[in-house]
C-alpha cells in the first residue's frame, strides 16, 4: 500500500507539472498528415513517445515527440499503430517536433 | 497556486486511489486467471442471464421503438441499423461491413462498414439473436482497461466471410472495470466519420467539466442490465427506454444555483444552453462529391471545426421532432407551455434524392470509396433495399441538402457558463427575435436594467 502511495504521489505530482507547463510555448503550429513508419514508446508507464511520420506531400520522414496522455495511451493499446494515417499539427520546442495535435484520418 | 496545487494534488491521488481500486478487485479474477477466458460463457458463470439480456439493448440492436419523431411506424424499430440521414449517408444495412472494390490506382482494397461499431463478430450482426449471438458478444471491449486493439479488426476467415476480431486473451479478462471513457470512446469517439466529427464529442478534463473531475461516461449513464440511458437528441433515436437529465434529482434537480436568478431560468432554458455554450465537429458534408485521400482512396467532402470551436443555434424544444427529407430537428414554441430553450449543434449535408419520390436515399460507400463514384454507391444501395428500376433511381438522383440538429450535451462548463450579459446585451447570442419575443419584449430584455447590479457585483468579486 505504501508503495501504490508514493506512486500516486508522483503520478499527482507529474500532473501537477503538465498543469503548470502547459501553455508557455508559443512557437508557429506546423500542419502535415502522413503514415506512421515506427512508434517508439518505452514501455507502458511511459510518459513520452515518438512516432515517425512519412510526409504524404514531401516523402521525408518526421520524427514526432508526443506528450499528450489521450495519445499515448492510444499507443500502448495499439489503437494507433504504424501504417495508420495521421493528422498532426506540431512546433518545434527545443529542436523537437512537439506534437499539438495527432489523429487518426480515418473517415466514413 | 499554492491553494490550487495542493487541491490538484489531493484531486489526482483520489482518482488514481479510485481507479488503482477498480482495476483491482473484480472478484471473479482468480477464477479467470484459473480456467482462462473463453468469451461470454466465463462471465456467465457468476453473472448468469447477462449475454441474453445485453441482446435485447441499443448496443447490440442498434434499433429500438422510437416513439417522439414525426413519421415513423410505432411498430417498427428504427436506428443506425436503418435510418437515413446526411452525417453519414446509409446505414448498417447498405453499407455492412466488406471488402470495398479495389483502388483502380493503387490496387488495393480495405475493408469498411458501420457495423464495425458493433460488440460483435460479424458473423453475430446488429440484432443477431440465440445462442450464437450470445457467444459472440465482446463484454471485453467495454469492461477491460487492458484491450489490445490491433485485434479488434475486420479480417476474411477461412470460409472468406468477413470477421470483425476481438481481443478474448485472458490478460485482457483479467483487468475486468466499470466501463471508463477510453472503452465507451473506442466506438463514440469516431462517430459520425472520424474522431470528434459528429459532434466535436472530446471528454477530457480541457473540455469537460464532469471529465475534469474524474467522472466517467457510466457515472451518469448507469445501466442496469445493459439498458443504457439517454436524453432526447433529434438525431439520436434508439433508446433503451431510460431517460436522464441534468436536472435529475439524483444529480443536481432544478434549482442547483445559489443565485435564485439562474435558477428561475432554469424553466424556460435548459441547463446546456448556458452550460454548454460550445459545439464542435463537421458542419458540413457533400455526399455527391469525395475527395481523394493521399491513400488514394475517396472520402465524403467534409468541412470540420474541434471540439469548442463552433457555437450552437437555439431554438424551442419539447422533445419531439420533426423529420421530414430535407430537416430532422427539434420541434417546440414558446407557448405549449413544455418547451425549453436547447442549444443545437447543427449540420448540413448534400446527398442524392430520389427524383420520383422526393425521399433521400442512402448511399453504399464502398463504390465511391474505391473509385469516387458517388453513383454507383446509390445504385448499390438501391438494390440492397430491394428498390425497384435501382438502375433508374441512381442515374436519374437529384443531389439536394438536409439540415439536422444534433442535441449538444457534453463539453459542460462552469466557468464560462453563460451570464446575464451573455444573453441580455443587444448582441446576446440567443436571437430573441427568432425564438418568438415581440419587439416590445425585446427592449425589456436587452436592457441592462435587468442585470447592471447583478454583474456589476460579480465584476467586483473577480478582481
Ligand atoms: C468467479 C465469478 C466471476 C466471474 C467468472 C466473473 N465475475 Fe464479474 N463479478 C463477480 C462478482 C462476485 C462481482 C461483484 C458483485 C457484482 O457486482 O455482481 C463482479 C462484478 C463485476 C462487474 C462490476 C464491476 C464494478 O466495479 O462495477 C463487472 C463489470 C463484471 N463483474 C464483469 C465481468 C465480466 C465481463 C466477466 C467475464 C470476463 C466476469 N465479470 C466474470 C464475479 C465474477
Ligand atoms: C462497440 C461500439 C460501442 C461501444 C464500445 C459503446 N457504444 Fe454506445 N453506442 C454505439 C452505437 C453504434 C450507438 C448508436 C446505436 C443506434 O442509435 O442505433 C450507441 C448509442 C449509445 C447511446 C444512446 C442509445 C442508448 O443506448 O441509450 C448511449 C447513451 C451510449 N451509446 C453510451 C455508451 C456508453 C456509456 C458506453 C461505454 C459504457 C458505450 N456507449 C460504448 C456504439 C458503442
Ligand atoms: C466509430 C463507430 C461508428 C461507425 C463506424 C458508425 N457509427 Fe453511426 N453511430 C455511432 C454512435 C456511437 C452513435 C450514437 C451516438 C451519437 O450519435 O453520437 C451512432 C449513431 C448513428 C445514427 C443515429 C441512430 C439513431 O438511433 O438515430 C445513424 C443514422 C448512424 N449512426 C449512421 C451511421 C452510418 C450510415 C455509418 C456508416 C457509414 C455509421 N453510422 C458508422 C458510431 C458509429
Ligand atoms: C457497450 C458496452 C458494454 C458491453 C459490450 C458490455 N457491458 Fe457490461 N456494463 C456496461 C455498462 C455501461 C455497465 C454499467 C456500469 C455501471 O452502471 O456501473 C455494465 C455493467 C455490467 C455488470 C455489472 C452488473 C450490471 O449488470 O449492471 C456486469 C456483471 C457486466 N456489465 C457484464 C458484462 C458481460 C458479461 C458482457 C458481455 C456479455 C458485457 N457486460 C458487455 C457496458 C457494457
Ligand atoms: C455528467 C453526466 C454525463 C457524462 C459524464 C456523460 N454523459 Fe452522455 N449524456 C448525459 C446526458 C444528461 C445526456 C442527455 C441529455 C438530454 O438529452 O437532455 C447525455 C447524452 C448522451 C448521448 C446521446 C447523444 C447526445 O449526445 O445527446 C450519448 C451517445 C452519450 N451521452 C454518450 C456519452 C459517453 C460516451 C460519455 C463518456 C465519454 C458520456 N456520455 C458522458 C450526461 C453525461
Ligand atoms: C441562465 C443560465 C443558466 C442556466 C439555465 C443554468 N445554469 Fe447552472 N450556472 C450558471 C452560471 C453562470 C453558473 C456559475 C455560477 C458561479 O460561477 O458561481 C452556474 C453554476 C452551476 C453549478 C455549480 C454551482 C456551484 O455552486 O458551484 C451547477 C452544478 C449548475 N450550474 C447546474 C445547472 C443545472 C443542472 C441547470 C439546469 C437545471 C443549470 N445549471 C442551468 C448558469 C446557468
Ligand atoms: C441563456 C441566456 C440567458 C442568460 C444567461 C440570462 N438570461 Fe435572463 N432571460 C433570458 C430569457 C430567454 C428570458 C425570457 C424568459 C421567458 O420567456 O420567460 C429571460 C428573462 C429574464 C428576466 C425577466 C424579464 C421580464 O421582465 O420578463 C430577468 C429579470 C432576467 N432574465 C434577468 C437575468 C439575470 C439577472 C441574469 C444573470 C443572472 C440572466 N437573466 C441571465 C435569457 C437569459
Amino acid at each position: 500500500m505504501k508503495k501504490a502511495v508514493s506512486v500516486m504521489v508522483l503520478v499527482a505530482i507529474a500532473a501537477i507539472g503538465l498543469l503548470c507547463f502547459s501553455g508557455a510555448a508559443m512557437a508557429d503550429e506546423i500542419k502535415m498528415v502522413g503514415v506512421i513508419t515506427k512508434i517508439e514508446i518505452a514501455g507502458k508507464d511511459a510518459n513520452t513517445a515518438t512516432a515517425t511520420l512519412k510526409d504524404n506531400k514531401t516523402e521525408s520522414l518526421i520524427v514526432i515527440t508526443v506528450n499528450d496522455d489521450l495519445t499515448l495511451d492510444k499507443f500502448k493499446d495499439h489503437r494507433i499503430v504504424e501504417g495508420d494515417e495521421i493528422r498532426c499539427k506540431y512546433e518545434v520546442i527545443d529542436g523537437k517536433n512537439v506534437s499539438k495535435l495527432f489523429r487518426k484520418t480515418a473517415g466514413c | 497556486m499554492k491553494k490550487t496545487s495542493v487541491i490538484a494534488a489531493m484531486f489526482c491521488l483520489a482518482v488514481a486511489a479510485t481507479t488503482a481500486m477498480a482495476a483491482s478487485e473484480h472478484p471473479g479474477k482468480e477464477s479467470i486467471e484459473k480456467s482462462g477466458y473463453k468469451g461470454p460463457e466465463t462471465c456467465e458463470e457468476c453473472h448468469p442471464g447477462t449475454a441474453k439480456a445485453f441482446l435485447d439493448t441499443v448496443h447490440w440492436k442498434h434499433a429500438s421503438k422510437v416513439t417522439n419523431v414525426d413519421g415513423l411506424d410505432p411498430k417498427k424499430e428504427y436506428g443506425m441499423k436503418n435510418r437515413v440521414y446526411v452525417m453519414c449517408n446509409g446505414n448498417d444495412i447498405v453499407n455492412n461491413l466488406k471488402e470495398i472494390p479495389k483502388s483502380p490506382v493503387t490496387g488495393k482494397s480495405k475493408f469498411t462498414g458501420c457495423n464495425t461499431c458493433h460488440p460483435g463478430n460479424h458473423l453475430s450482426d446488429v440484432g443477431s439473436t440465440g445462442p450464437e449471438a450470445e457467444a459472440a458478444i465482446d463484454c471485453l471491449v467495454c469492461h477491460s482497461s487492458d484491450y489490445d486493439f490491433r485485434q479488434r479488426k475486420a479480417f476474411k476467415n477461412e470460409k472468406g466471410q468477413v470477421v470483425m476480431g476481438q481481443d478474448r486473451s485472458t490478460k485482457a479478462a483479467l483487468s475486468i472495470n466499470k466501463p471508463t471513457v477510453k472503452n465507451c470512446m473506442t466506438c463514440h469517439e469516431a462517430a459520425g466519420g472520424g474522431v470528434i466529427v459528429k459532434r466535436g464529442f472530446s471528454f477530457t478534463k480541457d473540455t469537460d467539466a464532469h471529465a475534469a473531475k474524474g467522472m466517467v461516461c457510466a457515472d451518469c449513464h448507469k445501466a442496469k442490465h445493459h439498458k443504457i440511458p439517454t436524453g432526447l437528441d433529434p438525431n439520436n433515436w434508439a433508446n433503451d427506454g431510460v431517460l436522464i437529465s441534468c436536472a435529475d434529482t439524483s444529480c443536481h434537480g432544478t434549482k442547483p444555483h445559489k443565485d435564485a436568478d439562474l435558477n428561475r431560468h432554469c424553466a424556460k432554458i435548459a441547463c446546456q444552453t448556458c452550460h454548454i455554450p460550445r459545439t464542435g465537429g463537421a458542419f458540413a458534408k457533400d455526399f455527391t462529391v469525395w475527395e481523394q485521400t493521399p491513400d488514394k482512396f475517396y472520402e465524403p467532402t467534409t468541412l470540420k471545426k474541434e471540439a469548442n470551436e463552433t457555437i450552437p443555434v437555439y431554438a424551442w424544444y419539447n422533445g419531439t421532432v420533426k423529420n421530414t427529407a430535407h430537416f430532422i430537428g427539434p420541434k417546440g414554441s414558446r407557448k405549449d407551455g413544455k418547451s425549453k430553450i436547447t442549444p443545437f449543434k447543427i449540420f448540413q449535408g448534400k446527398a442524392y434524392y430520389n427524383k420520383q419520390t422526393g425521399e433521400l436515399l442512402s448511399m453504399d460507400f464502398a463504390p465511391p470509396m474505391s473509385d469516387g463514384d458517388t453513383r454507383a454507391g446509390v445504385l448499390s444501395a438501391a438494390k440492397t433495399l430491394g428498390l425497384k428500376n435501382p438502375e433508374k433511381i441512381a442515374k436519374e438522383a437529384v443531389p439536394g441538402w438536409q439540415t439536422i440538429y444534433f442535441g449538444s450535451n457534453h463539453l459542460v462548463t462552469k466557468s464560462k457558463a453563460l451570464f446575464c450579459s451573455n444573453c441580455h446585451a443587444p448582441n446576446g447570442v440567443l436571437g430573441f427575435k427568432d425564438l418568438g419575443y415581440s419587439d416590445k419584449e425585446i427592449v425589456k430584455l436587452t436592457s441592462p436594467e435587468l442585470y447592471m447590479e447583478k454583474v456589476a457585483k460579480k465584476q467586483k468579486e473577480e478582481w
